[in-house]
């Protein structure tokens, strides 16, 4: 292995502590101090405000329901992936990539043009059946869903590729069926690939803005989630419940972080 | 001398893998460093390279004192245990990659990696990446690439560690065919003693850090230093205290020598032409012999019945360590 | 410490992971169907949901940007705020494309070869930007270089503060695709260079970056792409401001709200090519690594 020489060492090692510091770490810092400025009172004025309340509720149903759906739409996903050769096999594998790669206003127009109820595709006739989709849950669900979903199945596929089927095989040879190797074989192995990617999930789901800024609507009070209450708050000039709200954002977001970081196992 | 290393210590935090070696490698030979694993072969042999710094010792190289030097400034060629080939490079450019970094003149690299892709038979592969190369080819690339900038000495770690035993047969006559050609003092690690034995001019037998033996495969054979070297170039077994090759032992069914050891046979497997036989002295020594299987038939030899063994005349001995002990 | 974001990012760094344990089976000309009656279902309805989420909305803004042939897509562009948005988005995408490359290859090298206390948060703090909101992303970054800076730097509504943004964004791709690669490289590979007489720099220069390249190249993608459809971090950094700091989310984002939905259809399409665009050198970079093998 090459050693570089020590001042060069020692310029790299600055300069990519420093790059990292002015970018992230400092400005993280000053908004977790901004947010205590006063003490607790930013944070006990944020919780007595009921929109930031309804706000975070909302932001956690939403998340919740999105992750849910992600699981299991990722864990089935994967296992077709690696398990079983079928035709579009390839096409879909690249296109289950194109989230990632779409702008969260892109998502949020599209899901807009398809359900809205005025003349979207498919909007007017869910609502004459009782369904609203933009301008309420349904159409935030969907909008986290979109912005979240390879994460759990870039998780998951390499794990069960790395796995390989011997075992499922062999349970199969011991006469277990489908769903008993599912349950005991399967699911076992790819336990902590699956609750990687619900964490990067949920991260990702408690954070999305700019599609749910579109297809919620943005009501106060009601689907109103706790980044676009950030938003509003800020442009409202009441910053101490903008920086309380951000640091809860934050301190969720590096709880996710760091569990994932002790979870994950430590390759050799 | 080609390469002299005296006194050579090397520690990696308080473990010692080196414990002031001392050996010298003469000029256009093929030596064989042998040993068991974890010995310190490698170490040496890194040592040697420059790929590693000695704790204390010299290192000196064609008379110049290398110790010091990085490797870049040694001029040894390295074989690795598993190639390391720079993937991202054809063969006829992984060849000529020590050339280039000399800045030799195009033309002249052209020809002597055509020259050295000739002599490792890869002449038709030289546009390949390594990944399309077999093991025993890529093995014969990372060898073409080492001589091509013409070392003062070759090092190879293991070089066919990696490979089947039929492809490791073919590389291992090669290499002595190559060495043949082109005289470079050449140094292999092997922990397979029959490889070393049959490749090697000459044996370094390592272990746990230092040098048991140094000597011709013949010598080594015959005249051990002492139970390990014997040991570890080929089977023993004790009979009265001392450790002698099986087929050194001599067998009867009726008491013929005076001090033969008198015993029952326990176990009898036939190998192809040879009977290996078990012994079960009355002293309680287990006794392996190995007989032709005319001379087994000859003497009738079966579980159960009573026989008599004891070293034949000429045989080599060597104090067997519980005796030297006890 | 290992990094969150190695499974998202790793896979690009990982050829034929996706592609499971047989690759050449699936370079066959017929594909082969081995679906059993449960997975075929199973198939079914995730083909189902992925259409009604993904891939319906996603044709729904090609037709609407196509319901007038290309005239659309002409009258977009030449709407002057428009290509002044595209313009600086898709400069300052690059111009943090090749920041991420020089910092974020530095970064994982200082990661995996170098070693010093407080390396692990580090690591941790690599991920901060990809766990983070967007929204609190450009709050966060306000903070230092908005009007209150401390450290007197006044960035916020101007081109700079969209160069902020976006590098905080992208901060871990190209780090956390090429960290997995570093840490694998085989150390012989350079003990070899060093026998046969090359440099440090000759090592590092002519080893250790080419085989770096396919994932520098895979994570500089990914980065462009994330950079090119930016939005929350930027919302309160940049200030919108037309002709100036507005980029082309922002200006999607207007159309929406003017009812334009044709023009943000369009302007949406030509993002959608992009990444698309985008993901395909990826395939491509990823492919061509597998074959190295
Ligand atoms: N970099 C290192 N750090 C710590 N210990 C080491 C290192 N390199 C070697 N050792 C130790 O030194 C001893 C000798 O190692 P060496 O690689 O020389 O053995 P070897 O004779 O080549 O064995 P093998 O036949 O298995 O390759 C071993 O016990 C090994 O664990
Ligand atoms: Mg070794």
């Amino acid at each position: 292995m090459v050693e570089v020489s020590t001042p060069v060492r020692w310029a790299l090692r600055l300069a990519a502590v420093a790059y990292v510091f002015f970018l992230v770490a400092w400005p993280v810092a000053l908004v977790v101090r901004q947010t205590f400025s006063n003490g607790l009172d930013n944070l006990i004025e944020a919780f007595q405000d009921p929109h930031v309340v309804n706000a975070l509720e909302l932001t956690l149903m939403v998340a919740f329901w999105a992750v849910v759906i992600n699981t299991l739409f990722g864990v089935t996903i994967s296992i077709l992936l690696v398990r079983y050769e079928f035709p579009g096999k390839r096409l879909l594998s690249a296109l289950i990539d194109v989230p990632l790669s779409v702008s969260p206003v892109v998502v949020g127009l599209a899901l807009l043009l398809v359900y809205n109820g005025r003349d979207g595709w498919f909007g007017p006739t869910l609502e004459a059946n009782g369904l609203q989709v933009i301008f309420d849950t349904p159409g935030m669900i969907m909008a986290t869903c979109f912005v979240a979903l390879p994460l759990v199945i870039r998780e998951v596929v390499p794990t069960l590729t790395e796995v390989g089927d011997d075992q499922e095989q062999a349970a199969r040879s011991l006469g277990a069926n489908a769903r008993q190797t599912f349950w005991r074989i399967t699911l076992p192995s790819i336990k902590w690939a699956v609750i990687y990617g619900v964490v990067l999930s949920l991260a990702r789901s408690l954070g999305e803005f700019g599609a749910v800024k579109i297809v919620s609507g943005n009501v106060t009070g009601r689907t109103q989630t706790a980044t676009l209450m950030v938003e509003a708050k800020y442009q409202n000039f009441q910053q101490g419940t903008a920086y309380a709200t951000s640091f809860l954002l934050i301190l969720v977001s590096i709880a996710c972080l760091v569990v994932v970081a002790v979870l994950r196992p430590k390759h050799p | 001398m080609s390469i002299d290393v005296s006194g050579v210590t090397k520690t990696f935090g308080d473990f010692v893998a080196l414990d002031d070696v001392s050996v010298s490698l003469p000029t256009g030979q093929l030596t064989a460093l042998l040993g068991p694993s974890g010995g310190g072969k490698s170490t040496l042999l890194r040592v040697i390279a420059g790929l590693e710094t000695a704790d204390t010792g010299r290192v000196t190289i064609e008379g110049v004192d290398a110790t010091r030097l990085p490797p870049q400034k040694r001029n040894v060629g390295f074989v690795f245990q598993h190639y390391a080939v720079f993937k991202h490079m054809t063969v006829a450019k992984n060849v000529a990659f020590g050339l280039e970094i000399r800045k030799r003149p195009k033309a002249e690299i052209a020809a002597r990696v055509d020259e050295l892709l000739r002599l490792v038979h890869l002449s038709q592969f030289s546009h390949r990446l390594p990944s399309q190369l077999s093991g025993g080819q890529r093995q014969r690339m990372a060898l073409a690439r080492a001589l091509a900038v013409e070392p003062k000495v070759l090092l190879l770690d293991e070089p066919f560690g990696a490979l089947d035993a039929k492809v490791r047969k073919e590389l291992r006559d090669w290499l002595r065919r190559l060495h043949d050609e082109v005289h470079v003092t050449t140094v292999f690690v092997t922990h397979d003693q029959e490889e070393a034995m049959e490749v090697a001019d000459e044996i370094v037998v390592i272990n746990d850090g230092r040098v048991e033996q140094v000597g011709t495969p013949d010598q080594l054979y015959d005249e051990p230093a002492n139970d390990f070297v014997m040991s570890f170039l080929g089977e023993v077994t004790t009979l009265g205290g001392v450790l002698l090759r099986p087929h050194d032992v001599h067998i009867s069914t009726t008491p013929q020598l005076a001090g033969a050891a008198e015993g029952t046979v326990s176990r009898v497997l036939r190998v192809g032409f040879e009977v290996r036989v078990n012994v079960l002295t009355d002293d309680g020594e287990d006794v392996l012999l190995v007989l032709t299987r005319t001379h087994a038939r000859q003497l009738g030899i079966e579980p159960g019945v009573r026989v008599w063994v004891t070293p034949a005349s000429g045989a080599l001995t060597v104090p067997s360590m519980k005796a030297a002990v006890g | 410490m290992t990094s969150a974001l190695a499974g998202v990012t790793g896979a690009a760094a990982e050829p034929a992971s996706r592609e499971g344990r047989r690759p050449r089976r699936s370079r066959r000309a017929t594909p082969r169907n081995t679906l059993t009656k449960g997975a075929a279902l199973g198939l079914g309805v995730t083909m189902v949901w992925f259409s009604i989420l993904v891939l319906i909305p996603l044709a729904a803004i090609v037709a609407t940007a196509s319901e007038n042939g290309w005239s659309q897509y002409v009258a977009t562009l030449q709407n002057p705020q428009t290509w002044a948005a595209i313009k600086l988005t898709v400069g300052q995408a690059l111009l943090v494309t090749v920041i991420n490359i020089v910092m974020g290859t530095v970064i994982a090298w200082v990661l995996v070869r170098d070693r010093f206390p407080g390396k692990a948060i580090l690591d941790v703090i690599i991920d901060v930007p990809f766990a983070l909101p967007t929204i609190v992303a450009g709050l966060v970054l306000l903070a230092l270089y908005g009007p209150n800076s401390p450290i007197g730097v006044h960035w916020a509504n101007t081109e700079r503060a969209v160069f902020l943004a976006l590098a905080f964004v992208t901060l871990p791709f190209i780090v956390r695709t090429v960290q997995p690669v570093l840490e694998e490289l085989e150390s012989d590979v350079e003990e070899a260079a060093a026998s046969l007489g090359a440099s440090r720099t000759t090592i590092i220069r002519r080893i250790v970056l080419p085989s770096l390249t396919p994932a520098i190249a895979a994570g500089a993608a990914l980065s462009f792409a994330r950079a090119i459809s930016e939005y929350g971090s930027l919302v309160l950094l940049s200030g919108n401001l037309p002709f100036r700091t507005e980029v082309v989310s922002v200006r999607v984002l207007s159309f929406i709200e003017n009812g334009n939905t044709a023009s943000a259809a369009a302007l949406a399409t030509i993002m959608l090519a992009v990444a698309l665009l985008v993901i395909v050198v990826l395939d491509i970079v990823q492919r061509r690594v597998s074959r190295r093998g």
